[in-house]
């Protein structure tokens, strides 16, 4: 039985179609807008601001994009962004009022951070592998509970007595680059890694592809599933050291709302909501271009409430675009 | 005669008060195709679950080369060389063929990096397309992704898969359904070769022409009972379809 290909398409062709690629020419084009709005706009602080509100987003985006392409949703990763944060916080100052040493303490804080998420990770997949939930209601349930949770922790208020050092690495040295970025470009790389070239990448497209061939494949849904929530939920914990590192402080605030920016970044990063698709590069682009454009809006002093219009058309409009090129795909 | 590769003895199964199988004994040879015909609702499907470790039986004795099995889970059946393509269970589209082809049995490069998972992909594509190429299925490009090819290509590529990796015994059910004729020739032909290899077949049907073509024997399952097992040389299309819906007994 003959499976017979139809010509390849160039490969400069394919290049140039590539989702990716046309992120990076709407990335360049308004960096290019708000440049031709306000000079200021081109500048290490601006690119450093930029960055900073890049890393968390980037890092819960990355989380959603392991969870998205496996045909699944965590509504839960902001708030267990922020809950991690303040635990973090909290352990942080205990031991630096214990006197240990400022980097140490830093460490183990960010282990606390990522601790936090896991056991966030573990309670969604309890409650879709044995309580049965969908994964939008597992995830709205760990959403609710872990930011009910840093509110009661910390009474509403912004919990600090860490080392100063904290905000100190925040500070970019490398042009706009700090210490934590750097990081979240690692963590970025070893995600991709996973995602595309890895065992357990290969199963978490195959569960969004097709759960039934996924499980007659003999491969174990239940523990794809925790494996891909736990993941979520430590990426998450992450996010919520980076904000430490940024404020100085866990605040019950600083994750608020970010799942939605997330999905939008994977979504516009060219993953479909009804999994299988999505790819790191997507996403690490889907973050650049939002931040992009929340913090080009207030530079050319667009009345900072337009944001979410602005974000909701962009979301919009990678939507639309991608099911114009799939409806071609198939014509062809 | 040889012993059956795969057999079961006297199975029933029940869900609650109501018997889906009763008391099903069946053999399946080497290099023999068996069709399982029946009716809706006669049991075929739930004889499937049980001999693909889905489901385990009620009762009775399930033997893979004169050994007794229970079955815990389908991952089971399938590392013993069971190997069972599903009515619809299909492909994962979004990936390529070859990632398809060994899906579940990805190969990892060597070192401490294989160990971390990370696939020899090149690996893989060259041997699917020879793994294809042996059982009478050419793909041009295993990296193509499966949403990419037809309908009838990629049920050949499942049949493909299921018949490159089937030690012993593969289950087909339904395996023609939604496909042209020149396609179904294409399957008919795969299973062919896969009995020219020594596997024991069991091919489930409604397209009676299909089972009378391919099968060497033919078990007819009404109402949860076996009430005919004989040679398909004794069948024409209309005593078979006299036998499924009953109206031929002896």
């Amino acid at each position: 039985m003959s499976v017979t290909a139809s010509a390849a398409p160039s490969k400069l062709k394919s290049f140039v179609s590539n989702q990716q690629f046309i992120l990076f020419l709407v990335l360049l084009g308004m960096i290019g807008i708000f440049t031709a709005f306000n000079r200021i706009f081109f500048s290490v602080g601006v690119a450093g601001n930029v960055l900073a509100d890049w890393g968390p987003l980037v890092l819960v985006a990355l989380a959603e994009t392991f969870v998205i392409v496996s045909g699944g949703i965590d509504l839960s990763v902001g708030s267990v962004c922020t809950l991690s944060g303040v635990v973090g916080a909290f352990a942080i100052r205990a031991l630096t009022e214990s006197g240990m040493a400022p980097y140490l303490t830093l460490f183990i804080g960010a282990l606390v951070c990522i601790g936090v998420g896991c056991i966030a990770g573990v309670i969604n997949t309890l409650l879709i592998n044995y309580a049965k939930l969908v994964p939008f209601i597992a995830t709205l349930v760990t959403l609710g509970a872990a930011a009910g949770l840093a509110l009661v922790f910390t009474g509403g208020g912004p919990i600090a007595g860490g080392p100063s050092q904290a905000i100190q690495l925040s500070v970019p040295w490398l042009g706009p680059i700090s210490t934590p970025i750097i990081i979240v470009i690692v963590i970025c790389f070893i995600c991709w890694a996973f995602l595309h070239k890895s065992r357990f990448g290969r199963h978490t497209y195959s569960l969004g592809s097709n759960p039934f061939a996924t499980r007659a494949a003999g491969i174990s849904i239940a523990k794809q599933t925790a494996k891909i929530y736990i993941l979520s939920g430590a990426l998450a914990g992450a996010a919520g050291m980076f904000f430490y590192l940024r404020l100085g402080s866990g605040a019950p605030s600083s994750g608020l709302g970010l799942e939605l920016y997330a999905i939008a970044a994977v979504v516009i990063g060219g993953a479909s909501l009804s999994g299988g698709s999505g790819r790191i590069t997507g996403t690490v682009l889907g973050a650049l271009i939002l931040t992009t454009v929340t913090s080009g809006l207030i530079i050319v002093g667009v009345d900072p409430n337009w944001k979410q219009v602005v974000v909701a058309i962009l979301i919009a409009a990678a939507v639309t675009i991608q099911g114009l090129r799939r409806s071609e795909g198939k014509a062809s | 005669m040889t012993a059956p590769i795969y057999e079961v003895r006297n199975i029933s199964k029940k869900y609650g008060a109501v018997t889906a199988l009763d008391d099903v004994t069946m053999q399946l040879y080497p290099g023999e195709v068996v069709g399982l015909v029946g009716d809706n609702g006669a049991g075929k499907s739930t004889l499937v679950k049980c001999l693909s470790g889905v489901h385990q039986p009620t009762s009775g004795t399930i033997l893979l080369e004169g050994q007794e099995r229970h079955w815990k889970s389908p991952h089971e059946a399938l590392e013993q060389g069971i190997e069972t393509l599903y009515q619809d269970s299909g492909l994962a589209p979004h990936l390529s063929v070859a990632a398809n082809v060994f899906l579940g049995r990805e190969e990892t490069v060597p070192g401490i990096l294989g160990k971390m998972g990370f696939l020899a992909q090149k690996k893989m594509d060259v041997e699917a397309h020879q793994e294809l190429d042996r059982v009478g299925i050419a793909v041009p490009q295993s990296n193509r992704s499966v949403s990419q090819l037809s309908g009838g290509q990629r049920q050949a590529v499942a049949i493909g898969r299921a018949v490159a990796w089937a030690k012993k015994v593969i289950i087909l059910d339904e395996p023609t359904n939604h496909l042209g004729a020149r396609q179904a020739g294409e399957v008919l032909q795969i299973i062919k070769t896969a009995r020219e290899q020594g596997l024991g077949v069991i091919f489930i049907s409604h397209t009676l022409p299909h089972v009378m073509e391919v099968t060497d024997r033919i078990v007819v399952l009404r109402l949860g009972k076996v009430v005919k097992d004989a040679p398909t040389s004794e069948f024409t299309v209309e005593t078979l379809l006299g036998t499924i819906t009953g109206l031929i007994t002896d």
